[in-house]
């Protein structure tokens, strides 16, 4: 497996060098909205005096450097290209291969989120630096960060393709896909930080799984959590993973039963 | 002559939605995420001013009253020319674009026009309902100067996106690969979704002049709060003119690079 992985490595990385101005241009879009929230909550924070429960700006600054960070080596985009390749019949010769599509996926994500690594870094510095960010990091919230973060990219990246496995019924999987990202968007952490998510929402934020693939990582970053309350978070996302690889092995084998290239 | 393009708008109109119409459920379901896009904005929203009153110096009211506008801003653009300026990309790549050309009109209108997506639209119909509510609960009651202002304001705002677009597609003669400044120009409307003001320096300059959709938004929705001054509002459609005059001077020469499918 590990020589697979290798092989599959060096050829992605030959294919991703081709594209290095698109890619770097796509990681805009993981900057700019955590840029545009930062903003709105310095304002909010302004408007009250300097804090918003217990988040001075240089809090929320530091919050959303750590949340763009987050929301770049979490991203997973295989659901928008996996209505296409059904739809065009393209999957077929993928599920001919003794390897597991998942597989040519995961490389694929990996390789980009390297590249555009080198542009993310820089970038994020330079907003650090803008909005006088604080970050209260020790030791410990670096180790846990690394774990914390392959789980979250994990758990992002089976949802991901659980919701992409509903071409096999649909082939229309676009507006499962939007409702997927919207839901996120509200409860990930990634319009306000969870511990600011106001009432029933933030319990909410809690239950479901989107907060621990944002929100957690990033106050595990930051320095926003106590030990005690980072090690918990990290056994919620255990179980997430857990959950979320068992429904997308049950899900994916109903599926490719269901599955007819269209035009076949 | 006007009138010749309007008929050639309706017929555009008309082709597109026969099209549109063979596919319905993608019809319905893109209406659909068009709404959810929207709802789930509006509540990020109310998060925020569930700790404020006000953000920068702008309520709640007249904050709806932005979204509204973004809505129908964004609404138009992908309706009207965004659809149109993709299909150009691809002309200009391909070297189909003869085939606009030869055609008995002015090009410019066909290359900006020819696509209208009708599904699109449904944004601006939110958007209304938005800017409604948002004008429904503002503070003081609307006068005739400042409605006014906001039709100039709003119409200027057309102008600088429309002139911004194409000259970012009018590009492609010469790079032939310019998507990805489309990507840019997606992620800058994006944080037109706020007022301008709220950003930091070089982000507020950027949304203001290189990239202006952030001011194309915000001062429609200033002037119905009653902000800006019959000055600001000239000097937008100073600027909305010159950029129109100038992008359609670009487009000509522009034209002139094109080299065609054989050639």
């Amino acid at each position: 497996m590990i020589a697979t992985y290798r092989t599959l490595l060096v050829a992605q990385f030959q294919q991703a060098s081709q594209y290095r101005v698109s890619m770097f241009l796509y990681l805009l879009f993981s900057l700019i909205r955590p840029i545009i929230f930062l903003a709105a909550w310095t304002a909010v924070a302004a408007a009250r005096g300097g804090s918003v429960g217990g988040f001075s700006a240089a809090d929320f600054a530091g919050y959303y450097v750590c949340m763009a960070l987050v929301l770049h080596f979490t991203t997973a985009w295989n659901a928008y290209e996996f209505e296409f390749e059904v739809a065009q019949g393209r999957l077929s010769p993928k599920l001919l291969r003794p390897l597991h599509p998942l597989h040519y996926s995961v490389v694929e994500n990996i390789t980009w989120k390297f590249f555009t690594a080198f542009g993310l870094v820089p970038a994020l510095a330079f907003v650090a630096i803008t909005f006088q960010a604080r970050f209260e990091t020790q030791w410990w919230n670096v180790a846990l960060f690394v774990p914390s973060l392959l789980l979250a990219a994990a758990i992002r990246f089976f949802l991901g393709w659980i919701v992409a496995t509903a071409a096999f019924w649909t082939t229309r999987v676009n507006a499962a896909v939007t409702l997927f990202d919207r839901i996120m968007f509200i409860f990930a952490g990634q319009i306000a930080p969870l511990a600011l998510m106001p009432g029933i929402l933030q319990s909410i934020a809690y239950v479901l799984p989107f907060g621990y693939i944002i929100g957690v990582p990033t106050d595990i970053l930051r320095g926003g959590a106590t030990l005690d309350q980072a090690l918990l978070w990290m056994g919620g996302q255990v179980f997430w993973l857990i959950v979320s690889y068992a429904g997308l092995q049950l899900i994916w084998r109903a599926g490719v039963r269901q599955y007819s290239a269209v035009g076949a | 002559m006007i009138g010749r393009y309007a008929r050639l708008l309706l017929v555009f109109a008309k082709v597109e939605t026969q099209y549109e119409l063979e596919y319905r459920t993608n019809l319905i379901f893109s209406v659909l995420q068009q709404a959810m896009i929207m709802v789930t904005s509006i509540g990020a929203m109310l998060i925020l001013f569930s700790y404020t009153t006000t953000l920068n110096g702008w309520s709640l009211a007249e904050m709806l009253v932005l979204l509204g506008v973004f809505y129908i801003v964004q609404g138009i653009g992908d309706t009207l020319f965004g659809p149109s300026f993709e299909r150009l990309l691809e002309h200009i790549r391909l070297g189909t674009l003869d085939f606009t050309l030869l055609k008995p009109a002015n090009g410019q209108f066909l290359v900006s026009t020819r696509h209208v997506k009708l599904r699109n639209s449904a944004q601006l119909v939110l958007g209304l309902v938005v800017l409604g509510i948002g004008i429904s609960r503002l503070e003081s009651a609307l006068s005739a100067a400042q409605v006014a202002g906001f039709i100039v304001a709003l119409g200027c705002g057309f102008a600088l996106m429309y002139s911004l677009l194409l000259v970012l597609s009018t590009l492609a003669f010469w790079f032939v690969r310019v998507e990805n400044l489309l990507v840019i120009y997606g992620a800058f409307v994006d944080a037109s979704r706020f007022p301008v003001d709220i950003y930091p320096g070089w982000l507020r300059v950027t949304l203001s002049s290189v990239a202006p959709v952030g001011i194309a938004v915000t001062v429609p929705a200033q002037a119905l709060a009653g902000r800006v001054d019959a000055l600001g509002i000239a000097a937008l459609a100073l600027a909305a003119t010159l950029a129109w005059v100038l992008s359609a001077w670009f487009w000509r020469r522009g034209l002139r690079s094109y080299t065609g499918a054989s050639a």
